[in-house]
């Protein structure tokens, strides 16, 4: 699904990344771990098609060179990034986002798209799930929303969306242990065989309810060794100093 | 300029039937436009938008006489669909009609006779301009108690073969106690490089309520100035929304006199403005007495070359206190190349009230549209998303639902 071939990324002359590579096939949960600065969150903003970066390298999905797509263009194909810090979008009422994003979606895989009423539907059933209160679907883009309502709002997009490939960018911090139970199950409710993950996180906390299939670490742009869901274990006892 | 101003000024005193009281009036105020000219920016109001040099600029050399005796066509008037409405509708300077077919007749009265009136030297020349040259007196009276069923629509447009012309028209009202009048000002411009200066004169008495909602949408090449004169009785209420967008250059003045305890002014508006147009608001809100209030909120949207200006005025006597004063304006800059520029006033000379200001400028948040495009919107649409939901709390103030949908309309701007 997503093949990652001697990725370098620089910003500002800054050498981020160095000869990243990662291969993610359908139906795979993959987690990167790593300390502050190590490009964890370059990673995910060059995937999802943030500016601002030089970049070398290949990337791969689904046979499309991500590089030669819009950031839309990316979603349409069904790449999803989990901000670490989702935006407040002040007079943009959260339902008309969801809706707007949804079927544009939609419209981009020439399926039919929802009216108000499919919609409202649909944004009530899955909110309900993610126990995100609905009273805060009619408010403003996460104005006004706590740290916690905010991911569980990112989270919320990814099961309207059905991405393929998921990032999730931190999206266990700043978030309270019901509030990363809820988040887990929602993950959790969309895997399938033909969909993957990328999670990002600094701790071993998020990968208890969400079980990785790979676990990479990241240190200083590189992914210096990679293993199953036990190396995350290692890392917690003897933190990133001491691996290798 | 001088002898074509004479000229002009002559021909309309003798084509025109007036009494002598008011061809004083006109000779008084056509003295004093022509020792003053129009302003330029060695006035402090009119430092951003010198005046003299856009018409220069803009249109050249202007003239002043209109035929008021001809019929001018205004069946080519595109009138608005959205809501039913009376009307009003100015030609070239010149009130071709007045339907208020949804009321009750003896609710409103209308006078052609003007009263003794003093020059107010101290406004500007152009209300002397508009004085010396417009045309039939006009006052608009709604009685007691008598609110509008419906909102009047005052249509001001051009005729087709009006050209390089100074027009001027003057309306005055007056809102008697407990009245209440919803007032659209809709801009149909048929022809180009016109100065359009209107002037509007209102009386609130007690308890009255004034909505001024004054679109300037289509497209059009002229130069307008509009000055509300506002005076409020106590517990009286003005609101004032002005949505500047298509014209060349427009200048808003509101000047409001809060002289009645418990009366407020709320004067909010939305500069939308592409290629090289020119716009301002200027707001001169006067706290005269105790216990009122005021509220301003302007926001800007500039495209290329725009421009944009917000001088508000709060002005707070010693005898105001208990003023409650309020002022902001937030512009985005779509381009390196256009300009917003905010000069907020205070000037209070009462110890207890409660005033402030704010402005503030900038781009398009970078962050926001990558947020909103990495959910599959493209750059247009997020930049509208974005856009409208920037407009969005200033539209909010709008308190006629009718209207706030016609403006959303007008904007594009969704739910």
């Amino acid at each position: 699904m997503l093949k990652i071939n001697n990725l370098n990324a620089k910003i500002d002359k800054k050498s981020i990344l160095q000869n990243f590579k990662l291969e993610i096939n359908p139906g795979e949960v993959h987690a990167i771990m790593g300390p502050n600065g190590s490009g964890k969150s370059t990673l995910s903003n060059i995937l999802s098609g943030k500016k601002g970066y030089d970049v070398t390298g290949e990337v791969l999905f689904e046979n499309n060179d991500l590089f030669s797509l819009e950031t839309e263009e990316r979603a349409h194909k069904g790449i999803f990034l989990a901000f670490q810090y989702p935006l407040e979008i002040p007079g943009v009422n959260t339902n008309v986002f969801l809706k707007t994003s949804l079927n544009a979606i939609k419209k981009a895989r020439g399926e039919k798209e929802l009216d108000a009423i499919q919609f409202l539907k649909l944004v009530k059933e899955k909110a309900k799930e993610l126990k995100f209160d609905e009273e805060k679907l009619g408010r403003q883009l996460n104005v006004g929303f706590s740290g916690g309502e905010k991911k569980k709002n990112e989270i919320l997009q990814m099961s309207i969306l059905k991405p393929k490939l998921s990032i999730l960018d931190e999206t266990d911090s700043g978030l309270d242990i019901d509030a990363l139970k809820t988040v887990a199950d929602g993950v959790n409710a969309l895997r399938k065989n033909d969909n993957s993950f990328l999670i990002i996180t600094h701790y071993q906390r998020l990968l208890e309810y969400i079980k990785p299939d790979f676990v990479h670490v990241l240190m200083n742009g590189k992914i210096i060794k990679s293993g199953g869901p036990e190396l995350a274990l290692e890392l917690e006892k003897k933190g990133y100093e001491n691996i290798n | 300029m001088e002898d074509q101003l004479k000229t002009d000024f002559e021909k309309n005193l003798r084509d025109f039937s007036y009494s002598d009281q008011e061809k004083k009036f006109k000779k008084n105020n056509f003295n004093v436009f022509l020792e003053q000219g129009f302003p330029n920016r060695k006035l402090e109001n009119w430092k951003f938008s010198d005046l003299n040099q856009i018409i220069k600029n803009n249109i050249g050399e202007l003239t002043f006489y209109n035929d008021y005796s001809k019929e001018n066509q205004i069946d080519k008037i595109e009138l608005i669909n959205e809501l039913e409405h009376n009307k009003l509708i100015i030609v070239d300077g010149k009130i071709e009609k007045i339907d208020f077919k949804f009321e009750d007749k003896d609710k409103i009265e209308v006078l052609a006779e003007q009263g003794e009136e003093i020059i107010k030297k101290n406004i500007n020349s152009l209300i002397n301009l508009n004085n010396a040259f417009s045309n039939k007196f006009c006052k608009i009276i709604i009685k007691k108690n008598y609110s509008l069923k419906k909102p009047l629509v005052v249509y001001h447009s051009t005729n087709k073969d009006t050209k390089f012309k100074n027009t001027n028209s003057r309306i005055d009202f007056k809102l008697e106690e407990n009245a209440c009048l919803k007032l659209i000002d809709i801009f149909k411009d048929n022809s180009e490089k016109n100065f359009i200066n209107i002037y509007y004169n209102f009386e609130l008495d007690k308890s009255s309520i004034l909505k001024n909602y004054k679109i300037d949408r289509s497209i059009n090449n002229n130069i307008k100035y509009s000055y509300n004169n506002i005076k409020q009785e106590a517990n009286s209420v003005s609101e004032t929304f002005i949505l500047s967008s298509g014209s060349k250059f427009f200048k808003n003045e509101i000047n409001c006199d809060l002289i009645g305890q418990h009366s407020s002014a709320f004067v909010n508006g939305i500069f939308d403005l592409d290629d090289e147009n020119h716009h301002e608001i200027k707001s001169n809100i006067n706290h005269l007495i105790e216990n009122t209030k005021s509220y301003q909120l302007i926001k800007s949207v500039l495209e290329k070359k725009s421009k944009a200006v917000y001088q508000g005025k709060i002005f707070v006597s010693s005898e105001a206190q208990k003023t409650d004063g309020y002022q902001l304006s937030n512009a985005i800059l779509l381009s390196e190349n256009s300009e917003f520029n905010a000069k907020p006033e205070l000037e209070i000379y009462a110890d207890d009230v409660k005033c402030s200001h704010g402005s503030s400028s900038g781009s398009l948040d970078e962050n926001s549209i990558f947020y909103l495009m990495s959910r599959g919107l493209n750059y247009k649409e997020a930049k509208k998303l974005l856009i409208n939901g920037f407009l969005l709390d200033v539209i909010e103030k709008i308190t006629d639902e009718e209207i706030k949908n016609l403006i959303k309309n007008l904007l594009g701007v969704k739910e």
